[in-house]
């Protein structure tokens, strides 16, 4: 059996590998390998916070956003330069997600920052900041 | 001049006085002897017992008075005492149902000022409980109005919001970010 690694270096190892452009899904498919047959998928979530953490040091920055609607080219495009400019990232990613329950606008969640627009939100906020009771 | 010459008389006939009197002088002696002797037998055996006697009977009944007036005294003295223990007793009785009556009366203040004090409380908790109440039905209402108007304004951006709109909403709110 090979050693194991430690989560901070396995997440500095697939971090450094996705800088150099090798093939996401393949990064993926040997780190997801790694964990189930060192039976650590538990620690996921973590290595996943630490590669981003790592990619935004390299001023790579992975991200999603989640909006009711199928966003157009431009507008990811806009949000990806607006994540840029409050980042200061050269490369940012970002995962887009359709969820009908934000009603509209959307929820940017970057590593560090966090924009969520969406009516639902403002909606929550009107019935929670406003109640008495 | 009648009467001297009848003690003149009777002055020469002094000799025979005894005689004339039928008085045998003798025998006068000799009683005034007896009469002496028995003088002194009585004043030796008899009058000494008779004396001791007395004495004693004078002496009880001297005891008797005295006892008597002591008794008397103790009489008086008990009276005076039980007058004074009435008395005392009258007062004591008489205090203790001033005391009472003071305390009664106290009670009956303190139970009506408490009566009062629970009564006023009874009707401010009332009073409290009915704004408590009023500002929760007012705070429920706000929230449901709140609760309603979210739902509306939900159900009328869902109707209105179409991809086009979603878009330049998303525009707008990148803007404003900035």
């Amino acid at each position: 059996m090979a050693r194991k690694l430690s989560r901070r270096s396995l997440a500095l190892h697939v971090a450094t590998h996705l800088v150099n452009g090798k093939p996401q899904k393949e990064i993926a498919r040997q780190l997801a390998a790694y964990l189930i047959w060192t039976r650590r998928t538990k620690e996921l979530t973590l290595i996943v916070r630490d590669i981003q953490f790592y990619l935004a040091e390299h001023g790579h920055i992975a991200g999603t956003v989640t909006s009711a609607h199928d966003l157009s080219a431009s507008t990811l495009k806009a949000i990806e330069a607006f994540a840029k400019e409050k980042t200061g990232a050269k490369k940012v990613s970002l995962d887009r997600a359709v969820d009908e329950s934000v009603i509209g606008g959307i929820k940017l969640e970057i590593p560090g920052y966090e924009l969520d627009t969406t009516v639902a939100r403002q909606l929550t906020i009107l019935k929670t900041r406003y109640k008495k009771a | 001049m009648n009467f001297l010459t009848t003690f003149a008389e009777t002055a020469e006939a002094q000799e025979d006085i005894f005689t004339a009197l039928g008085i045998d002088w003798r025998l006068l002696i000799l009683q005034i002897v007896a009469f002496l002797i028995l003088v002194w037998l009585l004043g030796k055996f008899v009058y000494p017992l008779l004396m001791k006697s007395v004495d004693e009977r004078q002496k009880n009944i001297e005891e008797a008075a005295k006892a008597a007036k002591k008794a008397q005294e103790s009489a008086a003295e008990s009276e005076a005492e039980t007058a004074e223990l009435l008395a005392q007793a009258r007062k004591e009785a008489a205090d203790i149902v001033a005391t009472a009556k003071l305390e009664a009366g106290d009670m009956v203040s303190t139970s009506e000022a408490k009566a009062k004090s629970t009564a006023e409380k009874i009707v401010a908790d009332a009073h409290a409980q009915i704004e408590k109440d009023i500002d929760k039905a007012r705070r429920e209402l706000h929230d449901q109005t709140l609760e309603l108007i979210a739902f509306a304004t939900e159900k009328v951006i869902r109707k209105k919001l179409d991809s086009k709109a979603d878009e330049a909403l998303i525009a707008d709110v990148l803007k404003e970010a900035k």
